[in-house]
């Protein structure tokens, strides 16, 4: 009788546990370890390092001290074997520099709306020329930023250690000088519990 | 009072495992299951069998159905589909690594594969099957056009090559520590570091056509010296093959800074031949404490696998004839062979289990009992015959070195032939994608590799 009684309150049990599923809002900013895939955790810490680093490098405080350089951001490539998104990595840092006040960009995703509108402005015929963007008024862009993201993943039956590794380089587009670069590295290891459910 | 309680607890309990551990294969074996997609293999696709490989998808041995489905889906042309399916496989994978070593949920399905046979058991896809998945699933990306997913799918398949190679550390020291019989001494250097016997050894879980496939994607993209790694990789295990030490001189010369692909392109056809056999339930018998006890067991048949044939390439006066790089239906059997010792100690332990039931009832119920319990074990006997069977026995390559521009290919093979009209650009990779079920033969063209990744 008391096994079936344990068995009754074991059974109860897994069911009240089952229903306490529901949603909550969490800190977008807390520390994500779900699995040792690239997370957002990863992508803040990397930009953060990334602004942080470039903000207080002497020649980078010398060049913003009386003005704010023009930079484009290529691409940061992708060299891991996971798909993700380098472009949402590089937006954050964009963000950040921006709002530093330090620097201002132009974006090369968006020149051919850019330009589509320019066109609709000149030429449509819609638009009050008075009030129309003049073409050939933008400004050139005197940096460019760009990098990669690798990883070296190792894993057997216990263990799995990933380290990923980001460079992000400003290079100088008239002299073709990298004028600063910065690395982070983020290592995550992964063991699996004895025991679970 | 107290065993009515017991027995109904029992049957309540084994009603529940049955029905809980709806791995369909626990009483219909899987290889007459593969059947229904198996024959529809193709541009058709078969809207029945994806059907049941979506319901599948859903049930304990989702990964198994996930993988089936990707295949399918990519021979019936739909990649998008295909892509989808393989993803799925891969979060099976990564909760399958993630998870703790003893679970209660297994403990579970354990209990019922003592009860009933092992295909209650969820199904877990070797390290063979996940380069594959990977590897196709870097097909789907390529045929896409997303060359940077292509390259992360072809290094997750080498991620899983490495962790094969691995866990076999041992084998291959052992290999190593005989004789280094692979006179390469011809070619000055630029086989340092093969060695036959561990290839020997290393080809019976490790996959040399998706080692080539990643090679030829790093040379078109200017990656020499992942090529070069990748080509020797697939060289050691297939030291015969003439036309990868050719690769390996060829990416060699491009690290050094040459161009040896001036004024050609390569033209790479990749042939899957035939079905990976199915494995073949064995009776054996185990002997347990009360006597002799039959069981099925898995097994893969001599008869059951196919020889190799070769697929001709013609393009005016050059011919080609591929070479198996992989040979599925080994890398299978290695792989049964591996899980012998505890489907042993499985079938031991399930042996005794329905001895024991068979006996209780018969003192309990009578003849009536012993009757429904031994129809019950002879009925969920029934070997573990489960593994990625739309696979192909062999995977085989070939490639040419072409002038640019379009070029006609005629590719034949004794189950048909076929004219195809490529692109080919200067040191670029033409990949011709060549299935060839029992009398057919799929071909597809993925679009044009070259430039800077």
């Amino acid at each position: 009788m008391v096994r079936v009684l344990s068995m009754v309150v074991l059974g109860l049990a897994v069911l009240v546990s089952g229903c306490a599923s529901r949603v909550n809002y969490g800190d977008a900013q807390a520390r994500e370890t779900v699995t040792t895939d690239f997370g957002s955790t990863d992508l803040q810490m990397i930009a953060a390092k990334m602004v942080d680093d470039m903000m207080v490098f002497p020649p980078i405080v010398a060049i913003t001290q009386s003005r704010r350089p023009v930079m484009f951001v290529d691409q940061v490539k992708n060299k891991t074997s996971e798909h993700i998104d380098t472009e949402s990595v590089t937006d954050t840092i964009q963000s950040k520099l921006i709002n530093s006040g330090k620097f201002r960009f132009v974006d090369m995703t968006v020149v051919n709306k850019v330009r589509q509108q320019l066109e609709y402005q000149q030429d449509s015929g819609m638009v009050d020329q008075s009030t129309a963007t003049q073409m050939g008024r933008q400004i050139g862009a005197e940096f460019m930023l760009y990098g990669n993201l690798s990883s070296i993943v190792k894993r057997d039956d216990s263990t799995k250690d990933v380290y990923y590794k980001f460079t992000l380089k400003m290079l100088n587009i008239q002299t073709g000088i990298i004028e600063w670069s910065g690395e982070k590295e983020i290592r995550k290891t992964r063991k699996r519990t004895l025991f679970g459910l | 009072m107290r065993v009515l309680i017991r027995n109904v607890v029992l049957c309540v309990c084994l009603a529940t495992l049955l029905a809980g551990c709806a791995t369909r294969s626990l009483f219909q074996p899987y290889p007459s299951q593969a059947q229904s997609w198996k024959s529809a293999l193709g541009p058709s696709g078969g809207a029945s069998a994806i059907k049941r490989l979506q319901d599948g998808a859903e049930s304990r041995d989702g990964v198994l159905y996930l993988q089936e489905l990707g295949r399918v889906e990519q021979l019936a042309g739909d990649d998008r589909a295909s892509r989808d399916a393989f993803a799925g496989a891969f979060v099976h994978y990564q909760q399958n690594d993630e998870a703790a070593r003893l679970r209660a949920s297994s403990l579970v399905s354990n209990t019922g594969a003592l009860l009933i046979n092992d295909n209650a058991r969820p199904y877990v896809a070797p390290d063979y099957e996940r380069i594959y998945a990977h590897a196709y699933q870097a097909l789907n990306y390529w045929a896409d056009g997303d060359v940077t997913g292509t390259a992360v799918e072809l290094r997750a398949a080498a991620n899983e090559q490495r962790v094969a190679a691995n866990r076999r550390d041992g084998e291959i020291a052992d290999a190593n520590s005989g004789a280094n019989d692979l006179d390469l001494s011809r070619y000055q250097g630029y086989f340092e570091g093969l060695d036959a016997a561990a290839g020997r050894v290393k080809a019976s879980f490790q996959n040399a056509w998706t080692f080539y496939l990643s090679a030829l994607f790093w040379e078109a993209h200017g990656e020499y010296n992942d090529a070069l790694v990748d080509y020797k990789k697939a060289l050691e295990i297939q030291p015969d093959l003439d036309f990868i030490k050719e690769d390996v001189q060829r990416v060699s010369r491009s690290l050094d800074g040459a161009r040896p692909l001036r004024g050609q392109g390569l033209v790479a056809v990749l042939f899957e031949q035939g079905f990976v056999p199915e494995r073949q339930p064995l009776s054996l018998p185990i002997p347990t404490p009360h006597g002799i006890f039959v069981v099925s067991f898995p097994t893969y048949g001599l008869q059951g696998k196919p020889a190799p044939y070769p697929l001709t390439v013609r393009a005016g006066a050059l011919e080609s004839k591929t070479r198996v790089l992989a040979d599925v239906g080994g890398l299978a059997a290695k792989n049964l062979r591996e899980q012998v010792p505890g489907l042993l100690l499985r079938q031991t332990l399930r042996a005794t289990a329905k001895y024991n039931l068979q006996k209780k009832a018969n003192d309990d119920f009578g003849p009536v009992g012993a009757l429904f319990t031994q129809l019950f074990n002879v009925v969920s006997e029934q070997a573990d015959l489960r593994g990625w069977l739309s696979l192909p026995a062999y995977g085989q390559a070939t490639r040419l070195l072409l002038p640019p521009g379009q070029q006609t290919l005629i590719l034949s093979t004794p189950g048909g032939s076929a004219t195809l009209t490529v692109p080919v650009v200067e040191g670029g990779l033409t990949v011709i994608h060549v299935a060839a079920p029992p009398g057919r033969l799929l071909t597809r063209v993925l679009p044009v590799q070259e430039g800077a990744l």
